[in-house]
């Protein structure tokens, strides 16, 4: 018993056995590849498949209904091989070429190679067997380096599926000829070099003959023509090899972004210490399927077109004339995934920015008369930290003042990513009567919970020892918590009557620090300030002048830390006499002079003298 | 070695043409006719052969066909020739006869 398969050749229904028709349709595919490239390909399909069933019909009966392997092979055997007929059709090809365009090809004129892929000799799609036969080197070297190059990247895995899809496959034995070609030897490329300077020289001197001759014969409209046809016929070469350089370099500029690509995809994924952007990614991205999806959205997003690129070129170097539209609705397909990952990703991780929440925590302050105010290096590891710029020392500085999106840096510890973020210091009046410090953490989230969860995460060091408290100049975010606008700032507190010492190393910690006299930022360190009525006032900033009163000349730097000498200052303001035990002020608002032992004032209240024994006189 | 086999299929090849339209000369036929009438002759070894130069003959305007219901098959076409073809044929003829004259001339001196 054996299965039968129904079939529909040339209008006429056959029941044929199935291994024998495994063998006719073969054989069918066989003729058809012969023929899809001759003149009237289809119309002698037709006739052949039409004489094929009228010896299939000879061959049945009403009592022998089915067709079996014989029939099948008595059919081949009286239609023949095809590559016993097929020469006709690649002959009739070249004939009409031949009578059409002038190029007279001899007939001994070998076929000209081609870039297939061999499927004869495959390991997976024949690629490498294809690309060994066009240079005509053994396969086992392609082989190699394709394997060698899977290294890097996966380059050669990316450009062997490339080269795959792009790529026929050589089919009918034309193909295959043509796969296999003329060995492409020194002789044979020297061989066709004359032969083409030889056939031009040929064209060149038939062109000049007919020129004359139209001139003789006094042809204008015909030279004409003859001319437009041989401008349009070198233009056409010209545009060939225009081509062909287009095509170099779709593929280069295509393999150059698709390394790039590449490496920066490879790099995110296995998340190296290589790629700063990648971590930057990593710490915007909600979680590790996010980030893959954004990471996968951009190979895809990016990528399609890089391949189509590569693949566009290969096809324009290599003639190759056939086109799969399959490729280019997937490669449209997967281009819009990417393009609908990235918007997914994009609009879930802009989500997450979508609240604030500030929290605020209490730093308890032995309580002091004077507090010392300095601030402590956060202790990082500056091989491990990712600075975006290499100017480190300007960079430091310029973040430290802005507190825009690049105020933000990337360190790690022990393999562990955290975000560091500048710390930043104000000093109000308390209401309270008491010295208080307040840490307010601020961050982003999709919630006001995941927000404030995500502030409290924020981790933040001040110490105190005795009436000295060190701020850290950075604060850390852990990268599972990634980046979210993270911000963190210390609020001192002080009462009326408490002083605070700013030491030099909160320069760039304080930013517009509201005082009394308006003293810029820069001029507010190394000094005492005391907390009044009105905000903060200099205590030793005696020497100085406020920044509105600023005269050159007269400014005179004193050191106010060195109290031991005196010193004689005269402004616009006034004159300020520093002595060892006392300091005589003389300004718009009268005379005042302090001595340890006493305080004498003179002003629009009249003279008032204090003693430590309380003489007022 | 040399392949007797190729120089005779190439001989055949080239008077090919001549017997088909040959053929036709005698009455419009269908390539299974033609094909009978070549066998006879041992002038076609595979039927392949025949088609792809009907088609050719048929594109170059010698020949023309027209459609036939067949009561036991598909339809068949019928080849006919055309006035180029009846004048190209003539042509052919005549020489064909020159080379056959000539050629046996040359046989002959040889032996």
């Amino acid at each position: 018993m054996n299965k039968t398969v129904t079939i529909n050749i040339s209008g006429i229904i056959f029941h044929i056995e199935e291994d024998a028709f495994d063998k006719l349709s073969k054989y069918l595919s066989t003729i058809k590849g012969y023929f899809s490239k001759a003149d009237g390909g289809n119309e002698i399909m037709s006739d052949i498949e039409a004489r094929i069933a009228e010896m299939l019909q000879s061959k049945t009966s009403a009592v022998k209904q089915v067709v079996l392997m014989s029939d099948v092979d008595f059919v081949m055997d009286s239609m023949g091989k095809p590559e016993e007929f097929a020469g006709d059709a690649t002959e009739n090809t070249t004939t009409t070429e031949n009578t059409d365009n002038y190029t007279s090809t001899d007939d001994g004129e070998p076929i000209k190679k081609r870039l297939y892929r061999d499927g004869d000799s495959k390991v997976v799609g024949g690629v490498c067997s294809g690309i060994a036969a066009y240079f005509d080197v053994d396969v086992v070297w392609i082989r190699i380096a394709m394997a060698l190059f899977t290294f890097a990247f996966g380059m050669s895995l990316w450009v062997y599926i490339i080269l795959w899809i792009a790529i026929p496959e050589a089919k009918t034995t034309t193909e295959r000829l043509a796969m296999k070609g003329e060995k492409a030897d020194i002789n044979n490329i020297s061989k066709a070099v004359k032969e083409e300077a030889e056939h031009l020289r040929k064209r060149m001197e038939k062109y000049g003959s007919e020129f004359k001759d139209m001139a003789s014969r006094n042809a204008p409209r015909n030279a004409v023509e003859r001319t437009v046809d041989f401008i349009g016929d070198v233009l056409r070469n010209i545009g060939r090899v225009l081509l062909k350089v287009i095509g170099v370099f779709m593929v280069i500029i295509g393999v150059i972004f698709f390394l790039g690509l590449s490496s920066s995809v490879f790099g995110l994924s296995f998340m190296t210490n290589s790629s700063n952007g990648g971590e930057w990614i990593d710490l915007l991205l909600l979680d590790g399927r996010d980030f893959y999806l954004g990471v996968l959205g951009i190979a895809m997003f990016v990528g399609v077109p890089v391949i189509m690129l590569i693949y566009g070129g290969v096809k324009i170097l290599f003639k190759i004339k056939y086109s799969n539209r399959w490729v280019n609705l997937s490669a449209g397909i997967v281009w819009l995934f990417g393009f609908l990952m990235l918007l997914y990703v994009g609009i879930k991780t802009l989500s997450d920015f979508n609240k604030t929440a500030k929290v605020r925590e209490n730093f308890s302050v032995i309580q002091k008369d004077t507090l010392y105010l300095k601030m402590h290096e956060t202790p990082i590891n500056s091989l491990e930290l990712h600075e975006s710029d290499d100017d480190e020392e300007g960079e430091k500085n310029y973040r430290r003042h802005s507190r825009g999106d690049n105020d933000y840096m990337i360190g790690s510890n022990n393999g562990t990513k955290y975000l560091l973020g500048h710390a930043q210091l104000n000093v109000i009046k308390s209401q309270t009567g008491k010295i208080e410090i307040v840490i307010v953490k601020e961050a982003k989230g999709g919630n006001k919970s995941s927000a404030s969860e995500r502030a409290k995460n924020i981790s933040y060091v001040i110490s105190q020892t005795d009436s000295l408290i060190e701020f850290d100049n950075l604060f850390k975010v852990n990268n599972a918590d990634k980046f979210r606008v993270q911000d963190l700032m210390i609020i001192v507190k002080l009462p009326v009557g408490k002083a605070i010492y700013l030491d030099k190393s909160l320069e760039n910690m304080i930013y517009d620090l509201e005082n009394v006299t308006n003293t810029y930022d820069g001029d507010m360190i190394n000094r005492r300030w005391i907390m009044t009525e009105n905000g903060l006032k200099c205590i030793d900033c005696e020497g100085l002048i406020s920044v509105g009163d600023h005269i050159n000349g007269l400014d005179e730097e004193v050191d106010p830390n060195d109290e031991s000498k005196g010193n004689v200052k005269i402004s616009v303001n006034g004159v300020d006499i520093n002595a060892k035990d006392a300091h005589i002020q003389v300004d718009s608002n009268g005379v005042n002079i302090n001595s340890v032992e006493s305080k004498m004032t003179i002003d629009e209240h009249g003279v008032h003298v204090k003693t430590k024994n309380k003489t007022k006189l | 070695m040399v392949n007797s086999e190729n120089t005779k299929a190439q001989m055949r090849k080239g008077v090919l043409e001549l017997c088909i339209l040959s053929i036709l000369s005698q009455g419009d036929a269908y390539p299974t006719e033609i094909i009978e009438k070549l066998k006879e002759t041992k002038l076609v070894v595979v039927e392949g052969t025949l088609y792809p130069l009907l088609t050719r003959l048929k594109n170059t305007g010698l020949l023309t066909y027209r459609w036939e219901e067949s009561t036991s098959g598909p339809p068949r076409k019928y080849y006919m020739l055309t006035e180029i073809g009846t004048t190209y044929l003539k042509e052919l003829h005549l020489s064909w006869y020159e080379l056959v004259d000539a050629v046996n001339k040359t046989i002959n001196k040889q032996d």
